[in-house]
């Protein structure tokens, strides 16, 4: 091919002024994901944010993990046992485990990370998650036994949870600062507001994992910012994409979009305490008078599923067989005058400022709801105060719950009567339901947990505890040459495979 | 003397406007609805778990006596900590205020030159077309915000010419190049809208002083044109765009906080916005009173530049 002069100078030109203006960022087989806010804390334990969760997971591990397929395998520990009455468990840990300051990881790690974590006097928001661990115990270096107050079926399962990691007993107290873990990345740095930079960790347990030299975590609060960065190359990975953006970003040629159910839900929440919603009419009416369907597609245009309860429809525990009511609108107004509201209820429904799919969720309820005779006032109020103010108080208000990693931890302290948060969020109690809630926690057999399951479902279908729209769907947007990474329902990532093409 | 008269007095109304403005921030933080516990806990805040950790972080003591422990604890040189982050405010605030002072610094540069510059070229072609076009692009550079300008500049810069990163910022050590193409973008946006204002003004008052008598005498005196803009109208004419310089200080203040959320930049600005998110009082406090006295500083140096460059100001100023 000739080459002329001109082009000649004129490419290197070009090729000078590139580098010049836009150099090669950092090193070239670091992963780079996007995310939305600071991370509080760089403690695992004290972990509460979506952004910290995806940290928390790279940098520690647990003693079981599960998989993006819902599926709990063994972590740091090899294998576990249970007695009979399912109240002691036994787990036999992985032996040669390093942490990242070369030291060992030996069981009396594990049981001070416990004992932290349940320490009355200490501050980790999820203690009483654990409340059945009566005591953690180290009879030789490999294993760790639990002995619980209940029997519990699903142990093995919450200790994949995004709190419980295994953290060096002598190291706890610069965790803040300067954590220490076991996982496939070491933390090298953090800067509020800008990016957490992590690097591969050499001596981490399974041989030549992860295969990315690091992990940056780049911090950027701006969406359209953020699709720029990743249009732009700055970012190869955009986690937890609106959902109004999958349609359009999956058609860019240079992107590859995944949006995957999850056990996330948003809803009305009926307080059952007080009227008009103590009276089960009145829910019943509620679920009649609005098509979840039409929810699905308004409010998350249709990146999502209608759902019974917090169990998603993808879950192998969803009731697919019980018949919900169809909506008809009046049948709920029918229903409203039997419990003496012949001309239809008005009420105030408070709406979360700055949750915008659950804002859009209250208008869309608002619009739908007048038909079957709720004639609902729109109110807003900051996210940041809805914990003090309405939760557990407002007669109607729009929330919503990050998915849990277990079906007992995300359905017992919500449905059982005085369960922790449906003393704080409704108020709700039905025998049936809580006969079958307890029978599923003390089994560990899933063949009983299931029936129990399905039949908590159609028992809630009979009498309504609150108004569970639907299971939300969670987006990624990655580059792609971006490979190894599937998206996680659990809104983390297990990046040990992950390579940059 | 007069002159050292002069600057104790002001030092010591820096003090106090200093000390008032600790009362008033401690006040107004107070006052904010919300709570640090819930930010903290998140989606586990129970009642218990909450009441435990107003009672560890010390949220129950009286407000005076809150007041008073910063307020001391900040005299002995004691920031305090970050109770979100569990880090010390000191160091956060510091690597953060490095970064925006940097920004700062260059748009403030930008701003003086360009604004003062433009103001000049405006006002010696007063009434042709590049004025009519200067003042038209002046116009409307003040009135769209910044937060416009930055998006705008990052869908055309980052996204379309692919030439410019989209966000965030690149230390110096890992290169120069690097560097330099993150400060960009924020550095013109920041300046964009004060430029504006900055010229804007300097146009009008060097119009003023050269529709003066005294220009009128010089020139009648046959001085070159030269020598009157420069020796005779520009002194005068710059006074005003002194203090617009110092007040502007402070409107680029709040013009980073924008421009750092936007660019995803690391900041003073983004520090405050996460303390004011998270209910991190004692990181808000500091991070309030660090911006107070940039700006009372500024005013400061603004004050003392006026003095020099006009005498009367600093006679009346010790007289009074």
């Amino acid at each position: 091919m000739p080459l002329s002069r001109r082009t000649l100078i004129g490419s290197s030109l070009a090729a000078a002024t590139a580098v010049a203006v836009r150099p090669a960022h950092a090193a070239a087989n670091v992963l780079r994901i996007g995310i939305s806010t600071s991370l509080n804390t760089l403690d695992p334990m004290m972990v509460t944010t979506g952004d910290e969760y995806i940290y928390a997971n790279l940098v520690f591990n647990g003693l079981a993990r599960m998989r993006e397929d819902l599926v709990v395998e063994p972590d740091l520990a090899e294998s576990w046992s249970f007695s009979d009455d399912l109240k002691r468990w036994t787990f036999r840990l992985r032996r040669g485990v390093k942490f990242h300051d070369g030291q060992e990881m030996v069981a009396d790690d594990v049981v001070a990370s416990f004992r932290r974590l349940l320490d009355p006097a200490g501050t980790s928001p999820v203690r009483s998650q654990y409340d059945m661990v009566e005591s953690v115990s180290a009879p030789d270096a490999a294993t760790v036994v639990f002995q619980l107050t209940i029997p519990y079926g699903g142990l093995a399962d919450i200790l994949t949870d995004r709190q419980v990691k295994i953290v060096p007993r002598s190291a706890t107290a610069q965790l803040a600062t300067q954590p220490i873990g076991t996982g496939p990345f070491k933390f090298v740095s953090y800067t509020a507001g800008d990016r957490l930079v992590l690097a591969r960790h050499p001596g981490y347990f399974e041989s030549g994992l992860p295969k990315v030299d690091g992990v940056e975590l780049r911090i950027i609060p701006e969406m359209s910012v953020k699709i720029a960065a990743l249009q732009a190359g700055d970012i190869e990975v955009l986690w937890d994409l609106p959902l109004e953006q999958v349609k359009t970003l999956s058609a860019r040629p240079e992107l590859r979009v995944d949006s995957v159910p999850t056990a996330s839900w948003d809803g009305a929440i009926l307080n059952n305490d007080i009227p008009p919603f103590n009276d089960k009419r009145v829910r019943q009416a509620f679920h009649l008078a609005v098509d979840k369907k039409e929810i699905v597609e308004l409010t998350l245009f249709g990146q999502g599923v209608e759902t019974i309860s917090p169990i998603p429809p993808s879950h192998p525990f969803y009731a697919k067989d019980i018949v919900v009511p169809k909506a008809d609108p009046a049948a709920a107004r029918k229903l409203l005058a039997e419990a003496g509201h012949p001309n239809g209820i008005k009420l105030p429904i408070i709406l979360p400022v700055g949750r915008p799919v659950r804002e859009r969720l209250g208008v869309t309820l608002q619009q739908l709801a007048k038909a079957g005779g709720f004639d609902l006032q729109v109110q807003r109020l900051p996210y940041s105060s809805f914990n003090a103010e309405v939760s557990g108080k407002a007669p109607l208000y729009i929330d919503g719950f990050f998915a849990r990693p277990t079906v007992d931890t995300s359905l017992f302290p919500f449905l059982r009567s005085r369960g922790s948060w449906n003393e704080r969020l409704w108020h709700y109690s039905d025998e049936a339901v809580d006969r079958a809630l307890d029978a599923a926690r003390s089994s560990a057999d899933p063949a009983v947990q299931k029936k129990n399951y399905i039949d908590m479902q159609a028992a809630l279908v009979a009498n309504p505890a609150s108004f569970f729209a639907y299971s939300v769907n969670y987006a990624c947007a990655y580059r792609k040459s971006v490979a190894g990474v599937k998206t996680h329902p659990m809104k983390w990532f297990d990046l040990r495979n992950a390579t940059l093409g | 003397m007069r002159l050292a008269a002069f600057l104790l007095r002001r030092l010591v109304g820096l003090l106090g406007v200093l000390l008032g403005m600790s009362v008033l921030i401690f006040g107004i933080i107070h006052i904010l609805p919300g709570n640090v516990a819930y930010s903290i806990l998140g989606e586990f805040a129970t009642p218990a778990a909450v009441a435990q950790l107003e009672a560890k972080l010390g949220l129950n003591d009286p407000l005076p006596v809150q007041y008073w422990r910063w307020l001391s604890a900040m005299l002995h040189g004691d920031l305090g900590m970050s109770i979100v982050m569990n880090r010390p405010a000191a160091s956060l605030i510091g690597e953060a205020l490095g970064r925006s002072a940097l920004l700062a610094g260059l748009a403030f540069g930008l701003i003086a030159a360009g604004g003062i510059s433009l103001g000049l070229y405006a006002a010696t072609h007063r009434g042709r077309a590049s004025d009519k076009v200067l003042t038209l692009a002046q116009f409307v550079l003040i009135a769209v915000p910044e937060f416009f300008w930055a998006i705008l500049a990052v869908l055309v810069f980052a996204s379309w010419l692919n030439l410019l990163p989209a966000t965030g910022y690149a230390p110096f050590h890992a290169g120069v190049a690097d560097w330099a193409a993150h400060l960009v973008l924020p550095v013109l946006v920041l300046s964009f809208g004060l430029v504006a204002h900055v010229s804007r003004l300097t146009r009008s008052s060097m119009l003023e002083v050269l529709d003066s008598r005294f220009v009128l005498a010089a020139r009648a005196r046959g001085l070159p044109e030269r020598r009157v803009l420069w020796r005779h109208a520009l002194p005068n004419a710059l006074l005003p765009a002194i203090t617009v310089l110092a007040i502007d200080a402070g409107l680029l203040i709040g013009g980073i906080v924008v421009v750092e959320t936007v660019f995803a930049y690391p900041g003073l600005g983004r520090l405050l916005v996460y303390a004011i998110e998270r209910h991190d009082l004692p990181l808000l406090q500091v991070g309030m009173m660090v911006v107070t006295a940039i700006y009372a500083l500024a005013n400061f140096v603004a004050e003392l530049l006026y003095a020099a460059l006009n005498p009367r100001i600093r006679v009346a100023g010790a007289a009074a």
